[in-house]
């Protein structure tokens, strides 16, 4: 979800730096890496689950569950893309190989993606890698928000019950699953730029 | 004033961060003046009172003004207010006494004359002002920032400068090192250390700067490694500067403008940490008026007193905010890459 928002959202933004349409994604954006998680996700359940009744409140079950959870998580992620990609997508903007796929005549969407866009992504694949890592951890506050019975839960409650071989088990978990995600997003770099060879 | 400076107080983003940390530290620094209450006075009679009850701004004669009613809770009819009651409002009165950084007082900015109190942002599961812990709760976050600011920088830049100078063996030492905290995602690596430490406020603030030091170290790595075998670092050497005066005169001062920053943004991270630990029982006990603490307490009666964790949350995130528009902005100015 945040990738799927929060890249569009960028571009949009960088498209017309200095519009209104920048200026409020960006404050947006801004609003959402300031905003702790718990709190979204206790005024989601209060707007969406007990004002207009849309979303069960909390548990596990079936796909409605999940989707209050799932938007608190990645809200952080996608204000955070938005961002990222806002910022790098003006930089390659503003570089020379784009003004000369303008001065040969191609036309505006297929300079921004294909020329600007698979370049600005590059930085962009290495938050979304980190991303992962803290959706992970962020995973341990949004259980206990909607009683989602996940590793976050057990997490926490080992902690409060110094159960330390399942807290050692946990962490190893996410830890592994992180790692081995970073170690996905490095080889990703060879398919977006050739430049990048792993030999 | 040079240059970039200048061009930080003329920064937009940077005058609205400035703002909202000035009101909070104000907040923070006349705390016990501008909270009516105490943020530990319990009154189990008047618990979940919505913001504002039982306020009118007609008198019992019916004259203009601030008049206040005594708000309470009925154990079956739920919030009830003594309309036939009004107690007017008055500013700068005697109150509760208290004592703040060595200063004893009992004045307060705004008071009820009379058996009732103002709430203005209503009252938690035992009564307490929550405005007033709010209020309390300032420095308790800003202390956090700093200390677990004040730790990743303290360890984190020598982690990160030392092995990158001497290299070899001791950079590879380092960098594994870093590599195992940052095998840890976000707040995780504070979770685990908590779990280590046990919960508590000191805890936690060790736990939140721990997980920034990695993030320093790499940061202060890569500056010493771009610059220390610069033509001008040779010549330093040449001249007979020793090891520590290089690293200290000549290879650091170029760090200090990415520090800065990665301060301001990482003060607004370390809240947030603070917060989310606090929020899973992991920070601060109760009854300290912590942020993250009081929204979990409000989390068990979200539905009849949303107030309860609305407020906290909206402090949390003002003052995240407040650094992270300084952290923009001090990038802006002073990162000459971004212009």
């Amino acid at each position: 979800m945040a990738v799927l928002t929060g890249i569009p959202l960028g571009v949009l933004a960088a498209l017309r730096p200095g519009s209104g349409l920048d200026l409020s994604v960006m404050v947006l954006a801004l609003l959402g890496v300031s905003m702790p998680v718990f709190w979204f996700g206790l005024l989601a359940i209060l707007i969406f689950s007990v004002g207009l009744g849309w979303f069960p409140v909390a548990g596990k079950g079936t796909l409605a569950h999940l989707i209050l959870p799932a938007i608190t998580l990645g809200i952080n992620a996608t204000a955070l893309l938005a961002r990222m990609t806002r910022g790098t997508l003006l930089e390659v903007l503003s570089q020379d190989y784009i003004r000369t796929a303008r001065a040969k005549g191609l036309a505006e969407r297929v300079v921004i993606f294909k020329h600007a866009l698979r370049n600005a992504l590059i930085p962009v694949v290495t938050v979304v890698g980190l991303e992962f890592g803290t959706l992970l951890s962020g995973a341990v506050i949004t259980e206990t928000i909607f009683a989602w019975p996940g590793l976050g839960q057990l997490l926490v409650g080992s902690i409060l019950a110094r159960d330390y071989p399942v807290v050692q088990g946990a962490v190893l978990l996410v830890a592994i699953t992180f790692v081995l995600i970073n170690l996905l997003v490095d080889l990703l770099y060879a398919t977006i730029d050739p430049r990048v060879r792993y030999d | 004033m040079t240059r970039p400076w200048r061009r930080l107080i003329r920064h937009r983003l940077a005058q609205a961060g400035f703002l909202l940390l000035f009101l909070y530290l104000l907040g923070a620094l006349f705390a016990p003046f501008l909270a009516p209450y105490s943020p530990y006075s319990q009154d189990l009679r008047s618990t979940y009172i919505p913001p504002l009850a039982g306020l009118s701004l007609r008198g019992p004669g019916g004259e203009w003004g601030l008049w206040v009613s005594p708000a309470f809770r009925h154990p079956l009819e739920g919030v009830q207010v003594r309309w036939e009651e009004k107690y007017p409002v008055r500013f700068l009165v005697r109150g509760e006494a208290w004592s703040w950084l060595g200063v004893r007082g009992e004045l307060h900015l705004f008071g009820v004359e009379g058996p009732a109190r103002l709430y203005l942002l209503g009252t938690d599961e035992q009564g307490r002002d929550l405005f007033s812990r709010i209020l309390y709760g300032i420095p308790i976050s800003l202390s956090i920032g700093l200390v677990a600011v004040g730790i990743g920088l303290l360890l984190g830049t020598p982690l990160g400068a030392l092995p990158a100078y001497l290299g070899g063996r001791w950079d590879l030492l380092a960098q594994r090192l870093v590599d195992i905290l940052l095998a840890f995602p976000g707040i995780l690596l504070a979770i685990v250390l908590v779990a280590i430490l046990g919960p508590g406020l000191l805890n936690g603030m060790i736990a939140v700067g721990i997980a920034a030091v990695p993030i320093y170290a790499r940061l202060v790595r890569g500056v010493v490694l771009s610059l220390k075998s610069l033509d001008y670092v040779e010549a330093a050497r040449a001249l007979g500067a020793s090891h520590a005066r290089i690293l200290l005169r000549h290879i650091l001062p170029n760090a200090l403008t990415p520090l800065l920053i990665q301060t301001s943004l990482q003060m607004a991270i370390a809240i947030l940490f603070a917060a989310g630990l606090g929020f899973l029982g992991l920070g601060a006990r109760p009854p300290e008026p912590e942020w993250g603490l009081m929204l979990a307490r409000g989390r068990e009666y979200l539905a009849v007193a949303p107030h309860v964790a609305t407020f906290p949350g909206l402090a949390i995130v003002g003052l995240v905010l407040a650094f992270n528009l300084l952290g923009d902005a001090l990038r802006d100015a002073l990162d000459p890459r971004s212009r």
